[in-house]
């Protein structure tokens, strides 16, 4: 019985291992399980950022999993006659495996930290202020290209258009367009969001960019990125906000300048509408 | 001995458990079947006091209505002569919306309308499902036949593309989500059932009025029909069946005729993306909101921020538990309404302006619709509209006159009393 048992362990870390390279492979039975595609030109140090946590957890969980398999195969009650023996423990072994830990951890901490300016704290500029050197506190942040507001359940869009300003009291220049969970950026862009919610705590996320940014009621936020394919991808709400959390996505088409700017003059074109003739539909 | 006792006990006790267990996967954790709800309000507002003894009547309408529409799981189209029904209810779209959430053998999507939809508006569509009580303004109620957002007037059924115009855009400032997503066939299918529940729903309200012409304690007693024998001898029930019909065909000519009632609407003279002509649009603009004839500010208030007159809408009414006098719901009535299915009367305000949220759409001709044909349901009325080449002493807003208080509108939300005030970047931190 006893052999039974250290085999079944065996299979924590062989399924583990297993289940993470199958999924990395694209191989069946859990192909299209690995991290969606990576389309934003600031992702890549995200996926390396997952990557490298992943390999060391993987090292450690493997090595753990073997020393108990090997423990249960070796100590094995009914093979193993030799009766039991007790000690206070080892030093050296607590310090090792205490500051060992504690030195990665530190490790990651500030490994980690350029990424997260990055993503969280150095918004793209648009002009560097009066001083003309970039990274300084006068630095004009770039303005978003739209106010993305979270609402049970759908996304709403709100695009600033050309004059880049959201309302904008002079009427010559009312040109802000209003859609609904439909986002359409331009490529190989550096483009800013607005983030805001109008009811409860959602999540604004785009697993194709590597972004996700909680939502918060009365909060302001930003996410930015530059993607660099186009195509049509995925907006979800990544944080419980109701019963239909499930339904709360949206699509994110990315496309050309030209494509954008000519969709957006659409949409500005049909919310403009002053006429209708029947049979022309909606 | 004793140990032999335990183990018995212990294998019985492990047998029973292992028999639970398997009841438990067998009944499984189903809801109840699914079923359209007979509208008890109606009943309770046409018979008055009698109505706890109409049991006749109530199974008899119910068995009408499963003849004529079916059930939740499977949707008939009543048969009609003389009358193209698949314009209005396709059988295809109606199963593709009906029945339990899941897929049919090809993988098309079933059930879209519990899926999507039913949690708010109902089984039957009668807006009281079970999140419906938490929510202003409360979910619509199909059954009534009436549709505030559309391009038709008042009294006229809206078109396909005005309800599926709701699916796809939302309602904004209500808890009506966008569907934009869904596949478009998907959402003609919704369309198709909300029309399917609307007719079911208003039939049942003319046969709850046609049965309160009956007397059940009349010898023989008057029924509607008698499904189970007017199979076998419909010669007997003649008269209700024709009745049934006619109520059914006129409900479904009006959905299509919606298209031909389409109110049409040509563009404004001035051009208003000239800003010295939008200016001078929103001046008189304003001057309409605050006069005489278009009135809009004793509801809308005088900053428009929709603080005037409250009052309850049509579908709120509609149990007739408004005393007239007061025009308040008449508190005695309203627990015995409620356990019969009505949901709490719930005032409605005047649209706020400032905001710029419009709830039936915020494109120009949206709003010119809400002000040129009012809004169904609601104390919202259509303007008195002054025809080109009408006498010059009429009274009324002309074809410009509504474009100017559109276009005054608009710009409300954008006056800088209507703005937020602004917002620090609370989450921006000052890096030297």
């Amino acid at each position: 019985m006893g052999r039974f048992w250290s085999l079944l362990f065996l299979l924590v870390p062989v399924l583990g291992v297993g289940a993470f390279v199958f999924a990395a492979a694209d191989v069946w039975p859990i192909h299209g399980h690995w991290l969606p595609d990576n389309i934003n030109d600031h992702g890549g140090v995200i996926d390396s950022l997952f990557m490298f946590i992943l390999y060391l957890t993987g090292v450690i969980f493997i090595a753990t999993g073997i020393a108990l398999f090997w423990f249960l195969w070796r100590y094995d009650a009914a093979k193993h006659a030799e009766p039991a023996k007790f000690t206070h423990g080892s030093h050296t072994l607590e310090v090792v495996w205490s500051i060992l830990p504690a030195a990665i951890l530190l490790f990651i901490a500030i490994y980690q930290m350029n990424a997260w300016a990055d993503a969280k704290i150095r918004r793209p500029i648009e002009s560097s202020g009066p001083d003309g050197v970039a990274g300084t506190a006068d630095d004009v942040p770039q303005r978003p290209l739209a106010l993305v507001t979270g609402r049970q359940f759908e996304w709403q869009i709100h695009y600033s258009g050309p004059d880049k300003e959201f309302n904008s009291e002079d009427d010559t220049v009312r040109d802000d367009v209003f859609i609904v969970n439909e986002l359409h950026v331009p490529v190989h862009e550096e483009v800013v969001l607005q983030i805001e919610s109008q009811d409860v705590l959602h999540s604004f996320f785009l697993p194709n960019m590597r972004i996700k940014q909680d939502v918060v009621p009365g909060m302001k936020q930003f996410v930015w990125f530059r993607a660099n394919r186009e195509g049509t991808f995925d907006i979800v709400c990544a944080e419980l906000c109701g019963w239909g959390h499930y339904k709360m996505k949206g699509r994110l088409t990315v496309e050309s300048r030209e494509k954008f700017d000519r969709w957006l003059a659409q949409q500005y074109d049909e919310q403009q509408r002053r006429s209708f003739v029947a049979g022309t539909g909606e | 001995m004793n140990m032999t006792t335990f183990s018995s006990g212990t294998r019985r006790l492990s047998l029973l458990a292992s028999v639970l267990c398997v009841a438990a996967l067998l009944t499984g954790c189903e809801s109840p079947d699914a079923r359209f709800r007979g509208n008890m309000v109606a009943i309770r507002a046409n018979f008055g006091d009698k109505y706890r003894t109409q049991d006749q009547h109530v199974k008899d309408i119910a068995d009408v209505l499963a003849a004529m529409f079916g059930t939740p799981d499977e949707p008939h189209v009543p048969k009609l002569p003389d009358l193209n029904t698949a314009e209005v209810l396709d059988i295809d779209k109606l199963r593709m919306a009906a029945g339990p959430v899941g897929s049919d053998e090809f993988d098309r999507p079933r059930g879209l309308y519990r899926q999507h939809c039913a949690h708010c508006h109902g089984i039957s569509g009668d807006g009281a499902g079970p999140t419906a009580a938490f929510l202003n303004p409360y979910p619509r109620d199909y059954r009534l036949g009436k549709f505030k957002f559309k391009s038709t007037p008042i009294g006229y059924k809206p078109t396909h593309d005005d309800l599926k115009k709701i699916l796809i855009d939302g309602i904004p400032g209500t808890a009506m989500p966008s569907f934009a997503l869904l596949d478009n066939d998907e959402i003609d299918a919704l369309v198709h059932y909300v029309k399917y529940l609307s007719i079911r729903g208003e039939v049942e309200r003319d046969l709850i009025r046609y049965a309160a012409t009956l007397d059940l304690e009349a010898e023989p007693p008057e029924r509607i029909v008698n499904v189970a024998y007017a199979k076998e001898k419909p010669s007997d029930f003649a008269e209700q069946l024709e009745e049934v019909q006619r109520s059914a065909a006129r409900l479904v000519t009006q959905w299509q005729n919606a298209r031909s009632n389409v109110m049409e609407v040509a563009p404004p003279s001035r051009d208003m993306n000239d800003p010295q002509a939008r200016v001078a649009a929103i001046r008189h603009g304003r001057e309409l909101f605050y006069g005489a004839v278009a009135n809009c500010f004793s509801c809308h208030g005088d900053t428009a921020l929709g603080d005037g007159k409250v009052s309850y809408d049509d579908w709120v009414k509609d149990p007739g538990w408004i005393d007239g006098s007061t025009n308040q719901p008449i508190a005695a009535q309203i627990p015995e309404f409620l356990a019969l299915g009505a949901l709490e009367p719930q005032v409605l305000r005047p649209r706020n302006l400032r905001l710029g949220m419009y709830r039936g759409g915020r494109r120009p001709i949206d709003m010119y619709w809400r002000i040129r044909n009012g809004i169904e349901g609601t104390p919202m009325p259509a303007a008195a509209f002054k025809p080109e080449g009408a006498p010059e002493d009429m009274k009324g807003l002309t074809h410009d006159d509504i474009w100017d208080v559109v276009e005054y509108l608009r710009s409300l939300p954008y006056e800088s009393i209507s703005l937020p005030a602004p917002q620090e970047l609370e989450n921006l931190r000052e890096r030297s």
